[in-house]
């Protein structure tokens, strides 16, 4: 077993308790010690990043990606759900952050604009339209918190494994003989006409993905407004004709309402 | 380190990995409807940062493009989930995904709601501290020894 392996096995330890203290487990009792827990596991994992060893002008990558795990573990591990949306939105702004670092500026845009400023907004409304009063008895517990947290931590450590035997060996550069210049010349995925090439990409060689993925687009927004539509007929009314080949969701709803909340 | 750029796609493979990891525990231990919905977003992002990688990587545009199409099924996604979350919510009254346990396999054993623990009382508002504004009045002294009755 080498060194690194038992680096990787106790970070994935200590991740494991941090997260499970972290988790709502009805006292706020042991938060600050899991919060510890998880920065020491944080910085284990850290520090078998090749960039911790010669510490050379990786710093805002660095600073870049803490916040977005960090952000990612309040996400996870905030109690109240709106703090949680708002964590996650965080946590977005980061990865798109990540993303303009390597040189995806469009990504990075899109990310900002249709997952933070769209779904994010959406997931906002819902969440005030059905849980106004902000935090329940339910997101002050957690399913299996332990066992969820042992979970993670194992994929974690396996996938961590995965990428540093993958990315330490000779495989790569058998497999890509990308010399650096390459990918700064024109066509390349750093060239200064990056938004250009995607457009060029994107409608040239996946024009029917393309194509497809606006069909379902299209498919989904009307999927969501008929299931809703049907959901907020009133009970005395007849069924949508489409409620048929459904369960009939207002005769669902009756019987639901009289049998009581399980 | 051999090769910068291995050195990069290692790096941001690892935050992938972590967003992944995180987005997993969230949605298997959290019962707020929502909350688990973000969570499996979360793990989405980790899957398209890691894209975004191997994309640089090999010096091709396959894994941008994989990221915008996940994107937009991530959008078509949000907006149907949703849509059923809402429905659930309409159905039962609450988030809480323990409310929909019958739909467990049959062998599995009823999951028996613990205690709800105690909500700690509200502290006490913290209003803010206006401080004193202004110049102090000159008040003459014999105004301030005065007294209208003992």
């Amino acid at each position: 077993m080498s060194q690194s392996q038992i680096i990787i096995a106790a970070a994935t330890l200590l991740g494991a308790g941090g997260m499970w203290l972290l988790l709502p487990r009805g006292t706020s009792r042991g938060r600050a010690a899991g919060l510890v827990l998880a920065a020491a596991s944080a910085g284990l994992l850290a520090s078998q990043m090749s960039w911790v060893a010669p510490l050379s002008g990786n710093v805002v990558f660095a600073v870049i990606a803490s916040v977005t795990v960090g952000a990612a573990v309040a996400t996870v591990t905030f109690q109240s759900p709106i703090y949680c949306a708002v964590w996650f939105g965080l946590t977005l702004l980061g990865t798109a952050g990540l993303f303009l670092l390597q040189g995806a500026q469009f990504l990075a845009v899109a990310t900002v604009v249709v997952y933070a400023g769209a779904i994010l907004v959406t997931f906002l409304f819902v969440l005030m339209l059905a849980q106004p009063e902000g935090r329940t008895y339910y997101d002050r517990l957690s399913w299996e918190a332990p066992v969820a947290a042992v979970t993670g931590a194992v994929m974690v450590g396996i996938l961590t494994m995965t990428v540093v035997a993958a990315t330490s060996g000779d495989r790569l550069h058998a497999a890509a003989p990308v010399a650096p210049a390459q990918r700064l010349k024109s066509g390349g995925v750093l060239c200064d006409q990056h938004v250009a090439e995607i457009g060029r990409q994107l409608f040239g060689s996946h024009l029917i993905a393309v194509e497809v993925a606006g069909t379902l687009l299209l498919v989904a927004l009307v999927g969501a407004a008929a299931m809703v539509a049907q959901a907020k007929s009133p009970p005395g009314s007849p069924p949508a004709p489409q409620s048929e080949q459904t369960c009939g969701p207002a005769e669902n709803l009756d019987r639901q309402d009289t049998s009581g909340d399980g | 380190m051999p090769d910068p750029e291995i050195a990069i796609l290692t790096d941001y493979l690892l935050i992938g990995v972590l967003l992944f990891g995180i987005g997993l525990v969230g949605f298997l231990s959290r019962r707020n409807m929502i909350v688990m919905f973000l969570s499996a977003e979360m793990m989405l992002q980790g899957v398209s940062l890691s894209m975004v990688a191997w994309g640089r990587y090999y010096n091709d545009f396959g894994g941008q493009m994989l990221v915008i199409f996940m994107i937009a099924v991530a959008a078509c996604e949000a907006a149907i989930g949703l849509g059923l979350v809402l429905m659930l919510f309409q159905r039962r009254g609450s988030l809480d995904i323990a409310l929909w346990q019958e739909l467990r396999e049959a062998n599995v054993p009823a999951y028996v709601e613990q205690a709800a623990p105690e909500e700690p009382p509200p502290k006490p508002p913290d209003w803010p501290k206006l401080h004193p504004a202004g110049v102090a009045p000159q008040i003459p002294r014999d105004q301030i020894d005065h007294r209208s009755h003992v």
